[in-house]
């Protein structure tokens, strides 16, 4: 953190409380970042509570939307007839806004974390299992016949060729699904929920505490770029040959 | 020399029709040849003939719809990963391993324990002169030199028969030469039986003992060539006389052929 | 085998429905949580002819399409922009790729807090949303102009206006329409959401109301009547996208 990085976000922050105090912008539409630090030295615990139940939500719907979304790609990739069919329908069904399916979701399965999860789940589903799909569709057939050469099952030849292979499309897909996982869980929460941070967010909207407000968001951008760094590690862990790949070109 | 030798490869009035789509295609038709253990045997032939799907049905890597293949007598239903290697045009190294790794990479499939692997990688990568690459990844290399590999890695399960196809098709012509050069090298130390797939008569009539000459779809075997050259071969063997007496018997076969179905199959002599 | 996944397409689609529709009405399915395709039909035809239902979904195309036609030129502008001026473009596009990894939503609240809940406010929320994967896909597609026939034609002169119409154009045109089908989609899910978290008029609205009161046949005809029409507007606009894909080639053919 070099100094003149430090020396603009110090100025950044300054402007912004100035802003506030001196009422150039509304209490309503801006708090400061003094507002913000009230209202997390008051609050923390209920943040962090909420916390705690969002980022369950996120785990849990992650992880269905990741087997599910994995497996069915996988399926897609290697069965050219399951994939011809599936894929153009998994395509054009991801245009759907799933939001407008969310007060469905309430009704059969309740306002607790049930409908968030999978709300959210089938929200990540979509990216991954297209990418994956054609991540492994998209590979030299040699590959495969390769490891059947040298003797491996089925199984071996998708878990230690194909998907190590294809792992660049497939992380790319995870990239965009964490992120569709993370802001459904959020929204979710928003629009209808008892806890979570988006419920927070939702009810200090409805007081009009700004600061409160502010925070939650804080509060949730923290979980989408947290996702979003680890993602980059999967990336790294995962991927490092092809960036090299590419750089040598 | 090898006439001797017992058959270790041979087929019988291979067919093979493939039938999605509309029209069925005829690929391969009444193949029927036979290699004896410990020869060097190449298989010329212009693209689509269907070389590669032969070789396939050889590996047991596809079915065919008539006629047999057998190796040491037996028919090929299914992969025999401890009898036979294949080898891809393009290295197919696994790009996320190391070389060592990917040498290491059949024995590890089959369960063989690490530190036998790892002596036996060794072994390998020094045969092909490549002692000091096993840290690096396949990307660091060049394309000659993950061919190197890539034949460090079928060598590794120490099969009887090495399977190629067009190996060297994707590597510049110099490197082309001195790998066939190495090839032989290897083979002589090695004593396998390779059979190799190419489009260049050259570098078929370079190599090996025997030549097969395979017409344009559907593919069939016209010629059966005995090199009939001196070894250990060296690269100046090609301007001799004996060469281009047998370079031109299989010309003729071939421009027979091309003559028959009107086209020009092979580009690249 | 063309065919045979059209087929097996349709034939799938058709079972759904029809595994649907039975298991109603043999009771397998409980039809006050999940009503039956016939009954969902019925309601939907009731509900098109529903004059205040109409109300709300013209309000919603409104404010759809307005978002879209306002923000996608100004994304245009800017993505082409940031595409040509390279130092633009290094200082923006982290911002930019940034903003679309961060969920835009989840300012939604602050939007509401900012600026109410009338109409303008929704639309911004939906601009914002249309802007910035248009303008992304606007600065991909400058990428795709290809910098020698540019060089070459001002060798021999060619003006400014010539250079874009001939060479940017159609070089940049598919990436950009794909922004585009991008950009409606997005625009679409921005104002419904806006709609269904903080309004009085539109689709959104009308289906927190329904959800919350449990009127599954009204909810569940209209969310089947807006995915349909999403997809259908996203399959138009993908052929539209491999139309111009081919105008393309035919343009740098000649």
């Amino acid at each position: 953190m070099s100094l003149r990085r430090l020396l603009i976000i110090l100025v950044v922050l300054g402007t912004w409380e100035a802003v506030r105090r001196l009422n150039l912008v509304g209490p309503l539409l801006l708090a400061s970042p003094s507002e913000i630090v009230g209202a997390f030295v008051k609050s923390w615990p209920d943040y962090f509570l909420a916390l705690r139940f969002t980022v369950a939500e996120i785990a849990s719907a992650l992880a269905l939307a990741l087997i599910i979304g994995i497996g069915t790609g996988i399926v897609a990739g290697m069965v050219p007839f399951f994939g011809a069919t599936a894929g153009p329908l998994l395509s054009s069904l991801f245009a759907v806004p799933l939001i407008t399916w969310y007060p469905l979701f309430m009704v059969w399965f309740g306002l607790g974390t049930m409908s968030k999860i999978v709300y959210a789940a089938v929200a990540g589903f979509f990216p991954i299992a297209i990418n994956t799909m054609n991540g492994i569709r998209g590979l030299d057939r040699r590959y495969l016949l390769f490891g059947q050469a040298i003797g491996c099952s089925r199984r071996q030849v998708v878990f230690r060729i194909l998907l190590p292979m294809a792992m660049p499309s497939i992380v790319s897909g995870l990239r965009i699904g964490t992120g569709l996982v993370v802001i459904g869980v959020i929204v979710a929460e928003m629009l209808a929920s008892f806890g979570g941070i988006g419920y927070l967010i939702s009810y200090y909207r409805s007081i009009y505490a700004t600061g409160h407000v502010y925070l939650g968001i804080l509060f949730a951008l923290a979980c989408a770029l947290a996702a979003n760094w680890g993602l980059s590690l999967i990336e790294h862990r995962f991927t490092h040959w092809r960036e090299l790949q590419i750089g040598e070109r | 020399m090898t006439s001797t030798m017992p058959i270790v490869i041979e087929t019988r009035g291979l067919r093979k029709v493939f039938s999605a789509g509309r029209a069925p295609i005829t690929a391969l038709l009444d193949i029927s040849f036979a290699v004896r253990e410990g020869s060097f045997v190449s298989l010329v032939g212009p693209s689509g003939c269907g070389k590669s799907t032969l070789l396939q049905m050889l590996a047991g890597l596809m079915p065919s719809t008539a006629g047999e293949v057998l190796i040491d007598g037996l028919p090929v239903r299914k992969p025999a990963p401890d009898k036979i290697s294949v080898m891809f045009q393009d290295a197919t190294l696994l790009p996320w391993k190391r070389v060592a790794e990917n040498v290491e990479f059949p024995l590890e499939v089959r369960g063989t324990d690490a530190a036998e692997r790892r002596e036996r990688a060794a072994a390998m990568l020094s045969l092909v002169g490549l002692t000091d690459f096993g840290a690096r990844y396949p990307h660091e290399l060049s394309g000659g030199m993950r061919q190197r590999v890539a034949i460090a890695r079928a060598l590794a399960p120490d099969p009887r028969i090495l399977l190629m196809d067009e190996p060297f098709g994707a590597l510049d012509e110099q490197t082309r030469i001195k790998m066939g050069h190495e090839l032989l090298d290897i083979w002589s130390k090695t004593k396998k039986t390779i059979f190799l797939i190419t489009h260049s008569l050259t570098e078929a009539l370079f190599l090996s003992d025997v030549v097969l000459v395979m017409s344009h779809r559907p593919g069939q075997i016209v010629g059966v060539i005995e090199a009939g050259l001196p070894r250990p071969r060296t690269y100046d063997i090609i301007g001799s006389a004996e060469f281009g007496a047998a370079r031109n018997r299989i010309w003729k076969l071939i421009s027979q052929d091309d003559d028959q179905s009107g086209d020009n199959g092979m580009a690249s002599l | 085998m063309k065919a045979k996944v059209l087929f097996a397409q349709l034939s799938f689609v058709a079972v759904v429905i029809g595994a649907w529709e039975y298991g109603d009405r043999i009771g397998a399915i409980d039809p006050k949580l999940l009503p039956p395709p016939s009954e969902v039909a019925a309601t939907l035809w009731a509900l098109l002819q529903n004059s205040s239902f109409l109300a709300n979904a013209s309000d919603t195309l409104v404010r759809v399409i307005a978002s879209f036609l306002i923000g996608a030129p100004i994304a245009i502008a800017i993505g082409f922009v940031m595409g040509e001026n390279i130092s633009i473009g290094r200082s923006l596009s982290p911002i930019f790729n940034l903003v679309l990894a961060v969920p835009q939503s989840i300012f939604l609240p602050v939007f509401v807090l900012i600026f109410g809940l009338g109409f303008t406010e929704k639309l911004i929320f939906g601009i914002t949303h249309v802007v910035f994967v248009v303008a992304v896909n606007a600065m991909a597609a400058v990428r795709e102009v290809p910098h020698g026939q540019v060089v070459l034609a001002r060798s021999f002169g060619a003006g400014k206006f010539r250079i874009y119409r001939s060479i940017y154009l159609p070089a940049m045109a598919p990436q950009v329409v794909t922004g585009l089908r991008l950009g409606v989609i997005f625009a679409i899910i921005g104002i419904l959401l806006a709609e269904m978290y903080a309004s009085r008029t539109g689709l959104g609205v009308l289906l927190l109301r329904w959800g919350e009161s449990y009127d599954v046949n009204k909810l569940m005809a209209a969310t089947v009547l807006i995915s349909a029409a999403t997809i259908l507007i996203n399959e138009i606009m993908r052929i539209w996208e491999v139309r111009i894909g081919r105008w393309r080639q035919a343009v740098e053919e000649q």
